[in-house]
């Protein structure tokens, strides 16, 4: 054992909806040496309620959040969006708060998946659960609100038995925006139908995304589009062992 | 309720515009266009980066100080000769214009493009008071003639077909004009030349005002901006109070990255730098010239939600980039500046009701922010605005219901685990095939175009509380 | 009406209660403006061939046409050979106490009816009205200029007495003269000159207007296709002068 120690913010659509990626980073972790726990009663990290503007709402989920993982040696979030909210909008939701140290602390500490395995513990080298061709998605908040293009590149240029094609437009919204998604339903359906065109384009038979309201707008469309492409998580992509 | 009863002006605006079939292949072709020739700007230019943080702190610096500056600009435009005039409202601004109009004798205006003059709807209350407007850009002179308003920030035609514009051309004037742009252009030359050289009045915006000198400068192309700042006997530029700039040194900054921004150009065609009425001995140049400072809501951001949103320089890189205008263009925004920028001005100088729907106009995607030249956090102040729309109570109750019911949820596992459980329960008439196809209410609005994931049958919580080999 | 007074005090107000976001100042500005463009300038004069260089190229890509003669009596020929190929003889020009030369004989013995601007006597209204018709209908403007800036293509024209802004305007070929003292390489560098012309130094006119032209005028207005010459000029020529005109 490494020593390393690690708790999954498994976030809400995560465990709602895709258990099985949480499942997946739980074994990818073990395999590198990685101590896993998943500190009971979590819910959400607040974003939605962020977003929307009910931030006295949000800042009542975020201490939670903060109790709940202030024992953690690190936080691995499966989603970019997450992540985002805890090391950017936590610590100004809690200032002046007690929490707010707590705040800074666990901001520092906490790592989307893919900038956890290359950043964090160095490892970039994979064989892909699902071969052939696949690609990419720039998620908008692991994008431009942590700075993050190159992790998730690195591994899947790397992936043994993949190959990675451009996306183009990979760095182009694809339509979720949380309540923007059924606010502006059409607006919404038509930057979707967008990004698939691209993706259609790329001849891949796998689109790989690190954030799960990604997958669950970019997914829906495939599948009502009975496309043959699959969207995964990029940690699906790798746990070899499902 | 149906759809449509459901729906918002706004959501019936968009919808509208996502039909459009011109309307859609121009709008792919422009923004991607823009979007292409800005990156190639910035790409051949190392220090842009640099620039870009320092036209963020000359803005910053400058409101820090705006009443001083603005002084400074006052005193050294009427040291030039120039009348400085104070407009609280856009109703005082046309007001103080259509007064200078009169005085002047004017029965014709040159306007040369300035999203202020469309701000403060001027066009109406100039021909009300017998003064004809004659707008000189060509995108502008096009939507004057179609009698609507611009729909991006410096492409103002963007919507229209060249069939379209030789149509407008050929009723308007009487005879026949080709669908081709070089004649078209031909054409509009022709006809605004005559414009020009004997209108008594023009009347511009202004991108910047140097302070030091009391200089006030337009960026153009077309080169109508100069002839309407020096042919006609009376100049009058309006100006928003956030658009001083301290001194030459400043100015020189975001002309280099201004034009960069707007079209990938290094700068545009012409930078005319106005410095008062005319001079001794020069042959040209206006007699009078009026600087009309606009505050229309401005003023009341310095210290307000907004500020960042002072520092526009109008420049449109945020409209190409954002996906929700790339959809449905400029009109359906409803009101004068549209695109991510817009939504904010529109909350500036209409208050914050009026962007109710518009504030949730966008996924929070962050592109707008990436291509701003002076780095506006623009998803951050929409987030502010939702949340004043909901400390306001402006947003529909059943939504701030929903919301509330949402975060009691969320902060009790219990009653999160139990609307999990709810919605495994819920969900099974619905469920085919492991997929959900069809949901009612507002969940439908998500099914009409895309599947959705069924709630698992036990959530990643719920096996790791039961399986042992899991927590193994 | 709002005046002055209560306009900059809500000003003053909202600056007082805003909380300072971060620490921010404006652009440096040169202490001794005048003497730091003596400091460009001569640093400028022992490497011109590479400004005229960087110039001719951005020049070119804004759809200007630079050319390149030995001494100023060669520009008459330049100028005849544009004015044929368009065809043209109608040309007015900058006075010749703002062009630094008189090319007014020159020009006319080769077919050109050449309009100069007047210098500073006083125009009447009448006089005025004809002159500006005349530049309306005249083919080709000839001006000198100020400042050509290699980092854009730019020729930067002050206006003043003898240098009206229509000559370079109104004429759909504007034709502009210059020599190595006009070059300068960058957007940075004249704005050291502005601050000079402003500050301690003194501009090269009188006028009340300064103009950057980059190129003929422009527009994509119409379905996004580049056309020029909407409004100001279809075609921007330069004529470089190796010897310095001044002499």
């Amino acid at each position: 054992m490494t020593g390393r120690r690690a708790s999954l913010m498994v976030t809400c659509l995560g465990d709602l909806f895709f258990p099985e990626v949480g499942v997946s980073i739980v074994r990818l972790l073990r395999r590198l040496d990685v101590a896993v726990d998943v500190p009971a009663g979590q819910t959400c990290c607040g974003l939605p309620l962020f977003n929307s503007g009910y931030h006295a709402d949000a800042a009542a989920v975020a201490r939670r959040t903060v109790e709940l993982f202030q024992h953690s040696e690190h936080v691995v979030v499966p989603s970019g969006s997450c992540a985002w909210m805890i090391k950017h909008e936590y610590p100004g939701l809690l200032s002046g708060t007690p929490l707010a140290r707590a705040a800074g602390e666990l901001a520092s500490r906490t790592h989307e998946f893919s900038q956890f395995i290359v950043r964090v513990l160095g490892v970039t080298e994979f064989t892909a659960a699902v071969p052939g061709r696949l690609t990419y998605h720039d998620s908008c908040h692991l994008l431009r609100g942590l700075h993050e293009s190159q992790s998730p590149r690195t591994i899947l240029g790397r992936l043994k038995g993949a190959e990675l094609v451009p996306l183009p437009g990979a760095d182009e919204c694809c339509g979720f925006g949380g309540s923007f998604a059924v606010r502006l339903p059409e607006v919404s359906s038509q930057i979707l139908a967008k990004k698939l065109a691209n993706v259609e384009s790329t001849g891949a038979g796998c689109l790989v995304a690190c954030d799960a309201g990604c997958l669950m707008q970019m997914g829906g469309g495939l599948k009502r589009a009975k496309s043959r492409v699959r969207a995964l998580h990029l940690a699906e992509l790798l746990d070899g062992s499902r | 309720m149906s759809d449509a009863e459901l729906a918002t002006p706004f959501r019936q605006r968009a919808g509208g515009a996502m039909k459009d079939a011109f309307l859609q292949e121009a709008l792919t072709i422009a923004t991607t266009k823009f979007i292409g020739l800005r990156r190639e700007a910035f790409a051949g230019f190392p220090e842009g980066e640099a620039l870009r943080d320092q036209a963020r702190a000359i803005k910053e610096a400058t409101l820090q100080q705006l009443d001083h500056h603005l002084e400074t600009l006052i005193g050294n435009v009427e040291r030039l000769g120039g009348h400085v005039h104070y407009a609280a409202t856009q109703a005082e601004a046309r007001s103080i214009i259509v007064d200078i109009a009169r005085r002047s004798g004017a029965r014709m205006a040159v306007k040369s493009k300035s999203m202020a003059t469309e701000e403060i709807h001027l066009n109406e209350a100039l021909e009300a008071a017998g003064v004809t407007p004659v707008e000189t850009d060509l995108g502008e002179y096009i939507i004057q003639l179609a009698h609507e308003r611009p729909s991006h920030i410096i492409a103002p035609a963007i919507h229209k077909t060249k069939g379209q514009v030789a149509e407008l051309f050929t009723r308007a004037l009487g005879r026949p004009a080709e669908p081709d742009p070089e004649a078209l252009t031909r054409i509009a030359r022709g006809e605004l030349r005559e414009k020009f050289l004997q209108a008594d009045l023009g009347i511009t915006g202004a991108n910047f005002a140097v302070a030091d000198t009391g200089t006030v400068v337009l960026v153009t192309n077309e080169g109508n901006g100069r002839m309407v700042t020096s042919l006609p006997r009376v100049h009058v530029a309006v100006m928003g109070v956030e658009k001083v700039v301290p001194s030459f040194s400043d100015l020189m900054v975001f002309l280099a990255i201004l034009a960069k921004s707007a079209t990938g150009q290094k700068l545009s065609v012409y930078t005319s730098m106005v410095q008062g009425p005319r001079r001794a001995g020069e042959l040209e140049g206006p007699e009078e010239f009026h600087l009309v400072l606009l505050d229309g809501g401005r003023i009341a951001q310095i210290d307000g939600p907004l500020r960042e949103a002072l520092s526009c320089l109008r420049c449109g890189a945020c409209l190409n980039v954002c996906p929700v205008y790339r959809q449905i263009g400029g009109h359906a925004y409803g009101y004068t500046y549209p695109g991510p920028i817009g939504i904010l001005l529109t909350a500036m100088l209409e208050g914050t009701p009026a962007v109710r729907d518009l504030a949730h106009a966008s996924s929070l995607c962050g592109a707008c922010a990436d291509a701003c030249p002076v780095r506006i956090d623009i998803p951050r102040m929409l987030i502010e605005l939702r949340r004043e729309i909901d400390d306001q109570k402006i947003a529909p109750w059943t939504e701030r219901i929903a919301f509330k019911l949402l975060a009691r949820m969320l902060q009790s596992p219990r009653l999160y685990r139990i609307s999990a459980k709810a919605g495994r329960l819920l969900q099974r008439p619905f469920t085919r095939d492991g997929g959900i196809r069809r949901l009612p209410l507002v969940f439908g609005e998500w099914t009409r175009t895309r599947d959705l994931p069924p709630v698992a049958a036990r959530t990643f919580q719920e096996r790791w509380a039961s399986d042992r080999d899991l927590r193994a | 009406m709002t005046t002055r007074v209560e306009f900059l005090e809500r000003i003053r107000e909202r600056v007082r209660r805003a909380p300072q976001r971060f620490q921010a100042s404006p652009t440096r500005r040169p202490a001794h403006p005048a003497a730091e463009v003596e400091t460009i300038r001569r640093e400028l004069a022992e490497r011109w061939p590479e400004t005229l260089e960087a110039f001719r190229r951005e020049f070119a890509a804004v759809a200007g046409v630079l050319h390149h003669v030995a001494s100023v009596d060669m520009v008459p020929a330049v100028v005849s050979r544009i004015a044929q190929e368009h065809r043209a003889r109608e040309l007015v020009s900058w006075h010749p106490g703002a062009l630094g030369v008189d090319l007014g004989s020159a020009l006319a013995t080769r077919g050109l009816d050449v309009h100069q601007m007047p210098g500073t006597e006083r125009i009447g209204a009448a006089e005025a009205e004809r002159l500006r018709a005349l530049v309306a209908r005249a083919a080709l403007g000839l001006t000198g200029v100020d400042l050509a800036i290699a980092e854009t293509g730019t020729l930067v024209l002050v206006s003043g007495p003898g240098r009206p802004r229509s000559t370079s305007l109104l004429p759909p070929c504007h034709i502009a003269v210059f020599d190595r003292t006009a070059l300068v390489e960058s957007l940075r560098q004249v704005g050291v000159f502005l601050e000079a012309w402003h500050g301690d130094g003194r501009p090269p006119a009188g006028g009340a207007s300064i103009n950057f032209i980059t190129g003929p005028s422009r527009t994509a207005d119409i379905e996004l296709t580049l056309t020029r010459g909407v409004h100001g000029p279809k075609e921007v020529h330069a004529i470089f002068v190796e010897q310095p005109i001044g002499g």
